[in-house]
């Protein structure tokens, strides 16, 4: 038996109702009298010169009402293209029409002349001399270039520069070329220990380099949003967004409107998963477009647009080398990582840190870098970073048990850190239960008694995420007839709403039934964090716990009061009051509590919850897949997956079985399927027809195991459960072709005709 | 979308005669035509449908075992046809490997074929069914053989105003199998599509069809591997050699699903595949 009555239970969700009606309101659902349907133009070229934008032709056309440019961003901070474009899609202008065709139609009326540019797309070959650069001169030099530059600047303020010391410095960095690399956005360098002591002292040293797709997170609705610009100045906008106290700063900076003047209504989310939060992708231009027509504006994405102009994941490619002793023990690692960060900076390159997952690893050494291409800027994906990273890690380690030829689980749990260890960011591991959860999935999956059959294989990984934590703020309030409400401005992700309600029905202890939520707008709530990395449930249920918390102090005062007691002798249970000690029994329901406080000085039941930081604690996700290889084709099932992941306590056990089934479907998908394609001039493959997604019909049920080994800062010990399970997928499904087929693939997606050429290199076939 | 005419004919004279306009369009199920018009890839000014002309649809077996489908027969129809799945089960397995069943159950196997991709699932089930194809125009009509209908990706015969009718499947094969190489389980499009139908008399291979999709530009059969198993008695190495016989006759392309090699590679593969479970069925 739970000792609670409400957290713990598998409720339905708050929302389930108006979802599965369709009462639910999307951002498209949202229609003001009189309003406009905007259309971004976009660059019809990966990288170009822009020679001229021509409006007149389009301006002409009955219906049109508004078409702006960068020239009409009073801010001059950059929405469009001006003089040159970096990727297909870029949005050059946008119009606003009385029609979508029509809108459709002025756009196609605009004429740019462009000079078309040479293109780059491979991240191996953008840090090349020969790439062209997307940035210009001013990043002609990468910045590891630029601190060469800077030795040899220093060393000539010193001496003449004529010098032959200046001359022999040039000649001994001649010899590091190789190490320069060109468009680089960002880097990122961690050393712990000696790699080169520590590889030394291996028996075996593994290396390999892998290649990880760019994907996109797919969610089921495209960006979408409308602005209300009204005479008086004040923005209203309607945003399909994860986060809109995050957009009305970020339209605030771009434009540099008041913080107040922006309203942001966040409507229902049609799936986010990291690439929600973009506030120039369709917001920006919808209220310039309000601001210049006087009218409501719609803007809303295709799917093609999605892909053309959303903010993917970054594919990468990630060079790993590993050195152990024969007797399995993990002695040195080291990455260098090219991350594809498309025209801007912004790619998760720390995350490269990831391929040390949570194992004792003394020695390490760690270079990312981000990489400019013909592409469109990244996002967070679910996790950023830590699938690619992770993906190569854990491949490699299974490799290493190959060669020791250990158990791959028993070879993890030698290696993990436990409770007490010293943790790479400084101080101590704290109690987290990875070896508890590699070891519930792999009993679930009967990896111990596994029978090795033709053309099947099994394969295991882990993967370690720990949740964020931002501000936020609750409040709830008792009304007459026993009931609360909750008000709160985060937006619902994937189940949130419920666990707060959970929370405060657990607390007041009131039916789940009898708690109903409310999310205001920017203008009206107190301001929230945005929903992603894996926050919510952390953030908001302390801050609801707060609330209900406050609440029960006010509810516990009033009772006292009306009872003729102390607050001490009192007792909150079943919704109502006790006087614990009285015999016969004495109760006050939370309804005549309420209607009591009305006429009271200290007045109406309202808690009060607001809460920003308290550290996080990691959670580990562990999968087991069995896979079935047809060697011929290269086609492969999935025959069983297994997921376990320390959730720390389950607030809603069916929500976060939820989360666990879809981040491994998404994981499972980046491995076998998922890949964002680019040819000469940009994304080729942007719908769903060539950009595959996985259907019911290609995975078994996934089979969730919930570990609970509870995060001291957490809502009853939660932690995030959104991001963890994505992690491992790509390496645990690579792992399974590996053990089926017998040869490593290192380059995702698996696809047949991958496989095809993999065992036709290991000597398979005719 | 573009603004368009719409018209719905009573007759197939009337349509026919609206067809040969330029810049026509029929409309039969519509997954292809409108999902084309919401993107501006088709810009037909008129669209001329053919819900409203009676007895298009419908599958109809003779005495003979012989089989006509209506162009207007939902691809879903064709796919849950007893008579197809017992005689021609090649054709009602690549109608089942069309998009989803919401889609089946609006396309029609005469806008399936009429679309002349190369890679339609129907369309290999049908080359080895030696389906004959009844067209309409606006003053004759004619019957062109399936694999003398495609002329090269989205390119037919039919001439301005020709409207397919039906089709008529004349002699049932003892055995057919239909293998569509993809990547996702449902709702793919062919990477190739490889059907095999056979006829066995007392162990002999008497004849044998090989249609394959999305190999070449335009949908078509493989004959020398067909001539091949002619009159022989079945056997691993037998299959291997039409196989091998049906890769060679094909000439597909590279493209981001997957390359030529790989495409002709799997020719081999499921052409031995396909035949082996087509001699199954025939031997059943």
């Amino acid at each position: 038996m739970s000792e609670y009555s409400v957290v713990g239970q598998k409720l339905p969700r708050v929302d389930a109702v108006e979802k599965v009606t369709g009462a639910a309101q999307y951002g498209a659902d949202v229609h003001p009298a009189g309003m406009l349907y905007g259309k971004i133009v976009r660059s019809q070229h990966a990288h170009a010169n822009i020679l001229s934008i021509d409006t007149s032709e389009a301006e002409k056309l009955p219906g049109v009402r508004a078409i702006i440019t960068q020239d009409d961003v009073p801010s001059g901070r950059r929405v469009f293209a001006t003089d040159k474009v970096l990727y297909l899609g870029e949005p050059l202008a946008a119009v606003a029409a009385t029609d979508p065709d029509i809108a459709e139609e002025a756009a196609e009326l605009i004429k740019i002349e462009y000079e078309v540019l040479p293109v780059v797309q491979d991240v191996m070959e953008s840090i090349k001399p020969s790439a062209p650069r997307l940035h210009g001169d001013a990043t002609k030099d990468g910045p590891n270039r630029r601190n060469i530059n800077a030795e040899i600047k220093k060393l000539a303020d010193e001496v003449d520069s004529n010098s032959d010391e200046i001359r022999e410095l040039e000649a001994e960095l001649e010899k590091y070329a190789d190490e320069v690399y060109y468009n680089i956005s960002a880097e990122s360098h961690t050393e712990a220990g000696d790699v080169e002591k520590g590889f030394a002292e291996s028996d075996i040293v593994v290396e390999d380099t892998y290649f990880i797709p760019r994907v996109h997170q797919t969610y089921m609705e495209p960006h979408v949003s409308v602005a209300s610009a009204d005479s008086s100045g004040k923005i209203t906008v309607w945003a399909s967004t994860q986060g809109p106290f995050a957009i009305r700063s970020g339209i605030a900076g771009t434009l540099g409107i008041p913080l107040t003047q922006i309203n942001v209504i966040g409507t229902t989310m049609g799936g986010g998963f990291g690439g929600r939060f973009g506030v120039i992708i369709t917001h920006v231009p919808a209220v310039l477009l309000s601001q210049k027509s006087g009218r409501p504006v719609r803007v809303q994405m295709t799917r093609e647009e999605e892909f053309l102009d959303g903010r993917p994941a970054p594919g990468c490619v990630i060079k790993l080398k590993t050195g152990a002793t024969k007797d399995g023990h993990i002695l040195a690692r080291q990455a260098l990582a090219f991350w594809d960060s498309g025209s801007v900076s912004g790619a998760s390159i720390g995350s490269t840190i990831r391929v040390r997952g949570v194992y004792k690893i003394p020695n390490i050494k760690i270079d990312a870098y981000g990489v400019h291409t013909n592409k469109s800027g990244t996002a967070a994906y679910r996790a950023p970073g830590a699938p690619q990273a992770i993906f190569a890690g854990e491949s490699q380690l299974d490799d290493i048990a190959e060669q020791i030829g250990m158990d791959p689980v028993k070879f993890r749990l030698m290696n993990m850190r436990e409770e007490g260890d010293s943790v790479p960011a400084g101080g101590s591991e704290p109690k987290v239960g990875y070896k508890e959860t590699l070891e519930a999935v792999a009993d679930a999956a009967g990896w111990w008694d596994r029978e090795a059959n033709d053309n099947q294989g099994w394969g295991v990984a882990v993967g370690d995420w720990t949740n964020g934590c931002g501000p936020g703020g609750v409040y709830v309030s008792v009304h007459e007839d026993g009931s609360a409400r909750i008000f709160h401005g985060s937006m619902d992700i994937t189940g949130t709403d419920t666990a707060i309600t959970q929370i405060i029905a657990e607390i007041l202890t009131i039916p789940y039934a009898n708690v109903t939520i409310r999310r205001g707008d920017t203008d009206s709530a107190p301001y929230s964090t945005g929903s992603g990395g894996s926050v919510v449930t952390f953030t908001m249920g302390n801050t609801a716990k707060l609330a209900a918390e406050d609440a029960r102090r006010r509810i516990l005062e009033l009772a006292a009061e009306r009872l003729n007691t102390n607050a001490d002798d009192l007792e909150l249970r079943d919704g109502a009051v006790h006087i614990i000690t009285a015999d016969p029994p004495k109760s006050i329901s939370l309804g005549e509590l309420a209607a009591y406080s009305l006429s009271t000085t200290g007045g109406p039941i309202v808690g009060k919850g607001s809460f920003a930081r308290q550290p996080s604690t990691p959670a580990l996700a562990a999968q087991i897949a069995k896979v079935e290889v047809d060697p011929d084709t290269g086609r492969t099932r999935v025959l069983k997956l297994v997921a376990s992941q320390d959730v720390g306590f389950a607030i809603n056990p069916m929500a976060v079985e939820g989360q666990i089934e879809g981040g491994t479907v998404q994981g499972y998908a980046w491995a076998m399927m998922e890949e964002m394609q680019y040819g000469e001039n940009g994304n080729i493959n942007p719908g769903f027809v060539d950009y595959r997604v996985p259907t019911s019909a290609d995975l078994p049920t996934v089979e969730s195991v919930i570990v609970e080994v509870p995060a001291p800062n957490g809502p009853y010990g939660a932690k995030g459960v959104g991001e963890p399970p994505i992690t491992p997928t790509l390496a645990t499904m690579a792992n399974a072709v590996r053990d089926a087929i017998g040869v490593r693939i290192t380059e995702l997606p698996i696809k047949p005709e991958k496989v095809v050429e993999a065992l036709k290199n290991n000597g398979h076939g005719a | 979308m573009k603004n368009f005419e719409y018209f719905e004919p009573t007759t197939l004279a009337e349509a026919s005669r609206l067809f040969a306009q330029e810049h026509a369009q029929l409309l039969a199920g519509g997954t292809d035509l409108v999902i084309g018009m919401k993107a501006y890839t088709e810009t037909p000014q008129s669209v001329i449908s053919l819900q409203k002309i009676p007895d298009l649809a419908g599958i109809t077996t003779d005495a003979d075992n012989s089989i006509t489908i209506g162009t207007m027969t939902k691809v879903r129809e064709v796919e849950l046809s007893k008579d197809i799945q017992q005689y021609h089960t090649a054709l009602a397995e690549g109608a089942s490997e069309i998009g989803s069943i919401q889609i089946r159950n609006l396309a029609t196997i005469g806008g399936n074929i009429a679309h002349a991709s190369p890679a339609a699932d129907t369309v290999a089930g049908l080359l080895v069914a030696d389906a004959q194809v009844n067209i309409i125009g606006a003053d004759d009509e004619r019957t062109v053989p399936i694999n003398e209908l495609f002329t090269g990706p989205g390119q037919t015969v039919l001439k301005p105003g020709e409207i397919i009718t039906q089709f008529h499947l004349p002699s049932p094969a003892s055995g057919s199998h239909y293998i569509k190489h993809k990547i996702r389980e449902v709702m793919d499009l062919a990477f190739i599509g490889v059907a095999s139908a056979v006829n066995l008399q007392n162990g002999v291979i008497k004849d044998a069809r090989i249609g394959l999709a999305a190999v070449a530009p335009t949908p078509i059969r493989a004959t020398e591997a067909e001539n091949l198993l002619k009159g022989k008695i079945p056997t691993p190495e037998l299959l291997q050699q039409a196989g091998e016989a049906a890769a060679a006759a094909t000439s597909p392309i590279s493209d981001l699903r997957c390359s030529a090699e790989h495409r002709k590679e799997m020719v081999d593969v499921l052409t031995r595949r396909t035949l082996q479970y087509a001699l199954d069925r025939a031997t059943r």
